[in-house]
């Protein structure tokens, strides 16, 4: 392990949350909030502490693959840690557990909460977890390496353990460069949508919270009804540029560069509709004459499907009360999730293409066991170890589903809460069904679950496997030996 | 365009570059040109060594054919400034480069390096449109040949169509150079000739006159080749002219190298272990003596006169053999011995082994088109990079600029220049006559100056300025 770059990465990150911090303060100093003064600390403490880390000479500049997930992992640690200190000292929060499952939830774009009364919150903090999802939807260190001067090394492990999705891809020659394209998009897309909710006659400051919520596909409302209470305009707005958010990058890419034709072709993408098309549809046929307009209804049904689908966890109606039919089908795309390489959670439009593929394919060795047949995405074959990677991805998942879900159970809830509080937290989508329901919360939750809770929202949101490695034992037994080692040559 | 890469130094534009094939020549130029800032896109077949590259370096990989049209467009060859195409076939990089400059106005350079194609590589060059011909092979030879007629020293670079030589040597345990300064070097020895980079004890200085040479070092100075014989004749090394060499390995480069030493008058002797190979060779090189045999049997070696050859020249295939033979014929005779490696790796450990001369060919070929691409990034074009070595394991670099137009750096006095920390003018070439230059010289237009310095990357002869 190099952990000089991994320093190096961490000093870099907390200058960022420096100057993130900063951006609460102008709220606070827009509103005359005291409470500003806390997140204006906490800024120059981290941003100062940041400069000292970073400031080190590095003697190796090389990431691999493992300094890429550790520094990821770490990083996100960090930058949740330090943003939930001035929640909990303003007095938003009481607690600190509760300030870092906000804030985790905040930076993975989960959209959980454990505030009961939003409303009565300051309008700097209300404006913190919002922006949360902001940058947490592309990714901090995404961030980091569009930002900061290159340092050397392979970055496209620190990108690959960040982005989501089985593969991933660069759009030009260089990281910092893809980097900054991903966040141009992204911020054009921001752009437009706040000016369509203004357009709305939403306040200023909560058209901004909006926008930040459903780029980043997170979810945290400014009002205890979630989105119920907006005009149907707005709910249009924010329900088709979630659906947006959720479409893999790269096609916004190739139709900038004037692709249009390659971008519809992209099988997740055209997978990403069809599953909407097809879940909305569901729902309405199950759910026909119970609502009282069909405008209500088709709106609230796109809606919901959307926000689930993109796993932003926004609700207009309270989709506990649905039939159970419905709600299984909101339970399937909640599992399945965004198109990779968008600001989503899941299990990834991509992921479940490939993953019936070669469910597809196992069938057909039953019928030819000597056929030889390549999976292609596409049209391009799919990398075998690409393949099984998925499929142990799969299981990964479903094996951190079940022990989370052990671990929640000790709390002596019903099923369906159980069930749905890690699926929500797991897929970064945010509310859930029963007593983790849209019109309820997490605050009741004990303290053994919220923390097992926020494990799920990191590793949901890092693809796993990061959160994973900073735990695997050869990791620190390598450091210590060397230390050690070290210190007994020094002597 | 909000997508429009722009260097912050806007001197020079990054280029799109686009390597085919990552192999050892691609990996090594992917290295290059990626450590000079330029995007670079590969393409390979295999996805395996595609993947070595992108987790080394940061570079776009595509996996692929490079001369499918389809591959080629999805590198982004419409917007690509340069082509490099350095897989096995030559045919396929031949095609390559067609393709790629039928559908843009990319610059091309193919390897090229079967010799059947490489005797008419200024035709193909001139139908196929291409930028350069690249032959890895063929400049291994030619540098062989050139260390071959200097054999005291380690290492020989030409500059400026051979006018003048950048040249390597150690000074030898007991030499009367142990202790002279190069002022006292200068007046007894010969004043002909520029000392620019020692390396002591693995660091490198760029000396002033009073430094103190010692046994040990390891020099290089610019002078030309006239003088540079006499220097070594004067400070008693071993002089002798090659008239026999043996060469193990009958490969390409065996080929290029034996023709051209025939062409020289020198006699070549060729041990390969490969029947068919052999009467190949004996077809196309009539005058070389051929021997069918295994090069590393010690017998065999001995019986073709091992121990009376005056050069005595590995090329096989395999690094480790040429390491070994290399070890071995120091140890039975005291020919001139030239090593070929061409795998990148362990260069710290075969620096360790004293080998004496070392050849790297992927490195020269990739020094050529470094040259090349420096030239095409640099937007002001009064004077253009002609040559480039890489010293010193790439520590230190020597460039050769020509001044095609006036500039501000014509006319002045060198005294009177602000040059940059570590940098050395080591010499001016002026109508082939070779100037080691005072503080009262000028550059002038129209003539070829040599920079050598620990400032990598210089682009442009204003570069050399503070």
């Amino acid at each position: 392990m190099n952990w000089e770059i991994i320093v190096f990465v961490l000093g870099n990150i907390l200058k960022i949350t420096g100057g993130l911090m900063a951006v609460p303060c102008l709220v606070a100093l827009a509103y005359h909030e005291p409470q500003g003064w806390y997140f204006f600390w906490t800024a120059v403490i981290s941003a100062a502490a940041g400069f000292v880390i970073a400031r080190r000479e590095m003697s190796n500049k090389t990431y691999h693959l493992k300094e890429g997930c550790a520094a990821t992992a770490l990083s996100w640690l960090l930058i949740s840690a330090v943003s939930a200190l001035p929640m909990h000292l303003c007095g938003a929060i009481p607690t600190y557990t509760d300030a870092l499952f906000e804030m985790i939830s905040g930076y993975t774009t989960t959209g959980s909460s454990i505030l009961t009364d939003v409303e009565s919150l300051p309008q700097c903090a209300l404006f913190a977890r919002s922006f949360s999802h902001w940058i947490g939807g592309m990714g901090v260190l995404v961030f980091m390496l569009a930002i900061v001067p290159s340092s050397g090394g392979s970055k496209m492990n620190i990108m690959k353990a960040e982005s989501p999705g089985p593969v991933v891809g660069k759009l030009v020659p260089k990281v910092k460069e893809t980097a900054r394209i991903l966040y141009i998009i992204y911020i054009i897309m921001t752009v437009i949508q706040f000016i369509f909710l203004l357009a709305g006659r939403l306040p200023f400051l909560e058209a901004l919270e909006i926008t930040f919520g459903t780029a980043g596909t997170g979810g945290f409302g400014v009002k205890n009804s979630s989105c119920g209470d907006y005009s149907p305009y707005v709910q249009w707005v924010v329900a088709i540029f979630m659906m947006l958010f959720g479409v893999n990058f790269n096609a916004y890419y190739l139709i900038l560069t004037g692709k249009l034709k390659e971008a519809l072709k992209m099988e997740e993408v055209r997978g990403y509709f069809i599953m909407i098309g097809a879940a909305c549809a569901l729902i309405m046929i199950n759910m026909a004459g119970t609502a009282d307009s069909a405008a209500d209804f088709v709106r609230n049904t796109f809606f919901q499907v959307s926000s689930l689908e993109t796993s932003t966890g926004y609700a207009t109606v309270d989709f506990d009360l649905w039939p159970d039919f419905s709600k299984a089908v909101l339970i399937f795309v909640m599992f399945i999730g965004a198109c990779a390489g968008s600001t989503g959670g899941g299990i990834k439009v991509s992921r479940l293409i490939i993953l019936i593929k070669s469910m597809l394919r196992e069938i057909g060795y039953y019928l030819h066991p000597k056929s030889v047949r390549s999976i292609k995405s596409d049209g391009k074959t799919v990398d075998e170890a690409t393949v099984s990677s998925i499929n142990a991805y799969l299981v990964t998942f479903l094996s951190i589903f079940c022990v989370s879900m052990f671990l929640v159970s000790l709390e002596g809830r019903d099923l369906m809460t159980n069930f749905s509080a890690v699926l929500t937290a797991f897929n970064n989508m945010g509310p859930g069904f029963a007593d983790v329901g849209p019109t309820k919360n997490f605050s009741q939750m004990s303290v053994l679950s919220k923390y097992v809770l926020m494990f799920d929202m990191l590793a949901g949101r890092l693809e796993i496997y990061p959160m994973l490695m900073i735990f695997h034992p050869v990791l620190w037994k390598e450091t210590f030996e060397k230390r050690g080692m070290r210190k007994r040559h020094s002597r | 365009m909000i997508f429009s890469r722009k260097s912050k130094e806007s001197k020079q534009r990054n280029l799109n570059i686009i390597i085919v094939g990552c192999g050892r020549v691609g990996t090594v130029l992917t290295e290059q040109l990626y450590a000079e800032g330029h995007d670079v896109t590969v393409i390979d077949s295999d996805p395996a060594r595609m993947q070595q590259v992108t987790d080394l370096y940061d570079v776009m990989g595509i996996v692929g054919n490079g001369a499918s049209y389809k591959v080629l467009e999805e590198a982004g060859v419409e917007e690509a400034d340069l082509i490099i195409a350095v897989t096995d076939l030559d045919e396929l990089n031949l095609l390559c480069c067609t393709i790629a400059r039928r559908s843009s106005r990319c610059a091309a350079i193919a390897r090229v390096r079967t010799p059947e194609y490489s005797a008419e590589v200024a035709y193909l060059k001139d139908k196929l449109q291409l930028a350069m011909v690249i032959n890895p092979e063929y400049e291994a030879a030619k540098e062989i040949a050139r260390m071959l007629s200097l054999p005291a020293a380690l290492e020989v670079n030409s500059f400026a169509h051979a006018s003048a030589e950048i040249i390597r040597f150690k000074i030898a345990e007991g030499n009367i150079l142990d202790g002279m300064s190069l002022i006292d070097m200068g007046r007894k020895i010969e004043s002909d000739m520029l000392i620019c980079v020692v390396e002591r004890d693995s660091e490198l200085v760029i000396p002033d006159g009073s430094f103190v040479l010692r046994s040990g070092d390891i020099v290089s100075f610019v002078s030309t080749m006239k003088a540079a014989r006499r220097f070594f004749m004067r400070i008693g090394s071993k002089q002798f002219n090659i008239r026999k060499t043996m060469i193990i390995g009958g490969g390409k480069a065996a080929y290029y190298l034996g023709r051209r030493l025939i062409e020289n008058g020198i006699g070549v002797k060729i041990i390969e272990k490969d029947k068919a190979r052999c009467e190949h060779l004996s077809d196309i090189l009539p005058e070389a003596s051929i021997i069918c045999g295994d090069g590393t049997d010690e017998d065999l070696l001995e019986e073709e006169g091992i121990d009376s050859v005056d050069a005595f020249i590995p090329l096989t295939g395999l690094d480790e053999e040429n390491v070994l033979l290399t070890l071995h014929a120091a140890d039975v005779s005291s020919a001139k011995v030239i090593t070929k490696i061409k795998r990148n790796t362990f260069r710290n450990v075969i620096n360790k082994l004293d080998l004496g001369s070392v050849i790297y060919p992927q490195y020269i070929t990739a020094e050529v088109i470094t040259a090349y691409v420096r030239g095409l990034s640099q937007t002001k074009g009064n004077d253009n990079i002609e040559t480039l070595y890489h010293l010193f394991n790439s520590r230190v670099e020597a460039a050769e600029f020509s001044v095609s137009a006036e500039s501000n750096i014509c006319g002045v006095k060198l005294q009177d220049f602000h040059l940059k920390k570590n940098l050395l003018v080591a010499a001016i070439i002026r109508r082939g006559n070779v100037i080691i230059p005072g503080g009262s010289d000028t550059i002038e237009v129209g003539d070829n100056v040599i920079i050598v310095t620990t400032n990598l990357a210089l682009k442009s002869l204003e570069d050399i300025l503070q």
